[in-house]
């Protein structure tokens, strides 16, 4: 056997697709900053009009805790993950990275992959974009890779069921 | 409280073999009857410390005045002091062991027939009682010892057969010294069968001097609401609120009054006493008539549960491996749980309830019981090749972690309050700091201590965690995908969490802080043929993920 600790793990070699990065952006807006600017916006009218006296130390409280939070989130999540996420087919098996402060890299043989789902949600066919999960018999071994584009997701789910039945294994 | 002298013992079992055969006592060799430690007569003195105490107290308040009752009372004891000893002198007398050698025969460890070397207790007063059970038949030896006992140097030797454990049918030895038990269980396992232990279909059976578990479990806090709640229930039903009776509000009242210092440990005690009764209570309802056998080759089959009974059958194939649990107290008390690693329990929750392989158990019986779930010595502590350490920045980690989630919190708000409000709140704050600090640095220090991983023939063998201690033995085969995690704080201390996944228990058995560089390459040799492709020298050049590129 050959010396294992001086191996590393390598990131997957491909990259998603670039318009994954708008559609995170979309995400985040929708999800939380979106929201986080309105509570701030509604608040900062709701003082102007009853409460003036308030604005002075609301307007840097809302700042600080809504508004900066909410933007820092919307540029640096999208890019952060563009960087990261990425995947790779093998000959033996599946690898996905995923994630942004908490990254994640995931393996998991063909031999056992059990399904291959390909989803694509309403603000991810906006930008043509698809997710791949390859289910296995465990849940912590589930691989999702999100945010390819449609072609290359069927491409790549077409190729992982035709390797999951080249591959001799029980999936169990 | 007792507690067992060596917990390494599955360890020595097979080590001491060769040892004990050759070195044999000269008394083992001729099979001479041996007596019991004269200091166990002191030990059945130990209960005279309570009323003489006591008795002594009352004569230091009085100024030595001793009354007519005292007398009395001296008197009584006198006389119950020279009946008991009378009575210890001649058990002790009257109670002999040995461990007989069939003639003409030097070694040869339990063949069957009567040229079985046998482990025979000779005891009684006018009945006399012989007992005599064949060594390889013995499965465990157990060492206690209370207090009392340790303070004299002494320990009971308990050694149990196959299914033994129901009632008191193992044979007892009470006392010997610390030494000659520990010779005489290193003599009795010397010839203890392994393979008749390793094809005993039942691996385990109820004993109920395992009890003195329950309390340190978490039931101990869910006992208190047990118990209060079916009080509450019964009173309920008949009509009664408490809370409206005149005793109750009254014993608040007093309570509310009376000095604190006196009142609140008291009622804490009230409360460890209640949580202790519930969890016995539910012990007893969980594990009555506990039984976890091999009904046949491929299926295990627990069967447990007093009201409730319980009957779990997990087939052999889906076993993929055996988690040894330690709670916090537990440990402290020398207990552990098993519990068993299988597919199709059901959901998370369900596998929670049905995984259970062995009640709160002394540490060496649950040794014992996960080796004969996996057919095979436990790769746990008793292995040769030792789990690996983390790296030294996993206890950093740990200790960071607790200041900022546990003692920061709480000291902050409690000065902010202090400040705001009364400076009594300030000495809190830094009570509460000081105190917290020193309990998180302990705790952070046990769990980096528990820390560890490596792998031992067919098993990934993984231990973390310090509130509840686990020690997985898990199927190298049976790993379905290995998932790496790291977050900008561990990938600047360098180290990653390694989460091997499989379609069994909980689905993910986490190996955290696992040093960077080597994590990678025990998963390629724990688990080959999933991650190497993706392996490179570090020397090499890493190439950056390119896009799209079919």
């Amino acid at each position: 056997m050959p010396e294992p600790a001086a191996a590393l793990l390598r990131p997957p070699r491909h990259r998603v697709d670039p318009r994954a990065r708008r559609w995170w952006t979309l995400q985040a807006l929708v999800a939380l900053s979106g929201p986080m600017l309105l509570v701030a916006l509604t608040m900062t009218v709701l003082s102007l009009l009853f409460f003036p006296g308030a604005l002075p130390w609301l307007g840097p409280l809302l700042l600080v805790v809504l508004v900066v939070p909410a933007v820092s989130y919307l540029v640096v999540m999208p890019r952060w993950r563009y960087a990261v996420h990425a995947w790779e087919l093998g000959e033996q098996a599946v690898y996905a990275a995923g994630g942004w402060f908490w990254q994640k890299r995931r393996i998991a043989p063909l031999s056992r992959v059990q399904t291959v789902d390909t989803v694509r949600g309403p603000l991810q066919r906006r930008y043509g974009l698809a997710t791949v999960t390859v289910t296995t018999a465990s849940t912590a071994g589930d691989i999702k890779i999100a945010g390819l584009s449609h072609a290359d997701a069927e491409e790549l789910s077409r190729r992982i069921g035709e390797a999951a039945q080249a591959v001799p294994g029980d999936a169990a | 409280m007792s507690a067992p002298l060596d917990p390494g013992a599955p360890g020595t079992k097979s080590g001491a073999a060769p040892a004990a055969s050759d070195t044999g006592t000269p008394d083992g060799a001729t099979g001479e009857w041996r007596r019991l430690d004269p200091r166990t007569l002191l030990v059945h003195c130990g209960w005279l410390a309570a009323p003489l105490g006591s008795m002594a107290l009352t004569a230091l308040a009085t100024g030595g005045r001793i009354t007519a009752k005292a007398w009395f009372t001296l008197g009584a004891l006198a006389i119950s002091f020279a009946v008991v000893t009378t009575i210890g002198l001649i058990r002790w007398a009257r109670t002999e062991f040995r461990i007989t050698v069939p003639p003409g025969r030097d070694g040869g460890a339990g063949d069957g027939g009567g040229g079985a070397r046998t482990f025979d207790v000779r005891s009684g007063l006018w009945t006399r009682r012989l007992r005599s059970v064949p060594l390889h038949r013995i499965r465990t030896v157990d060492l206690t010892a209370s207090p009392l006992h340790r303070l004299l140097g002494v320990t009971v030797l308990r050694a149990g057969t196959a299914g033994s454990g129901y009632g008191s049918k193992d044979l007892s030895l009470e006392a010997l010294a610390a030494p000659e038990a520990e010779r005489l269980r290193a003599e009795l396992l010397a010839y203890a069968d392994a393979d008749a232990s390793a094809n005993d279909p039942v691996l385990a059976r109820i004993s109920w001097r395992w009890l003195r578990y329950a309390p340190l479990t978490f039931w101990v806090i869910g006992g208190v609401f047990v118990v209060a709640g079916s009080g509450y229930r019964v009173l309920d039903g008949i009509g009664i609120v408490p809370w409206k009776l005149g005793i109750v509000r009254q014993a608040f009242t007093e309570l509310g009054a009376g000095a604190l210092w006196l009142t609140v440990p008291a009622v804490l005690l009230a409360v460890i006493a209640l949580g202790s009764v519930g969890a016995v209570v539910l012990y007893v309802e969980n594990w009555w008539s506990y039984c976890l056998e091999w009904t046949d080759a491929r299926t295990l089959r627990v069967r447990r549960g007093l009201f409730t009974t319980r009957a779990v059958t997990i087939e052999r194939a889906r076993l993929r491996g055996v988690l040894l649990r330690e709670p916090l107290l537990l440990r402290a008390g020398g207990g552990a749980t098993v519990r068993a690693v299988a597919g199709g329990l059901g959901n998370q929750d369900e596998n929670r309830k049905r995984s259970g392989l062995l009640p709160p158990a002394p540490r060496t019986e649950a040794l014992r019981v996960a080796g004969g779930v996996l057919r095979a010595p436990f790769p746990g502590d008793g292995s040769p090749a030792p789990l690996t350490p983390h790296p030294r920045v996993a206890l950093r980690r740990r200790r960071v972690r607790g200041l900022l989630f546990a003692v920061l919190p709480g000291a902050a708000v409690l000065a902010g309050l202090g400040l705001a409000f009364t400076p009594v709140l300030l000495h809190c704050a830094w009570i509460y700091a000081v105190v917290t600090t020193a309990v998180v640095l302990w705790l952070a220090r046990d769990a980096y201590r528990s820390l560890g991983h490596g792998v031992d023939g067919p098993y990934l063998v993984a231990r973390s965690g310090t509130i509840s201690r686990d020690t997985l033995a898990l199927q190298r085969d049976a790993i379905a995908a290995w998932t790496f995690t790291t977050s900008p704080f561990t990938r600047r201390a360098g180290v990653v969490t390694l989460t091997a996944a499989v379609a069994a228990g909980d689905n993910g058995y986490r190996i955290p802080d696992l040093a960077a560089d080597e994590a990678p390459g025990f998963a390629a040799a724990a688990a080959p043929g999933i991650l190497e492709e993706f392996l490179v020298r570090p020397g090499t050049a890493v190439r950056l993920p390119e896009q799209r590129s079919y």
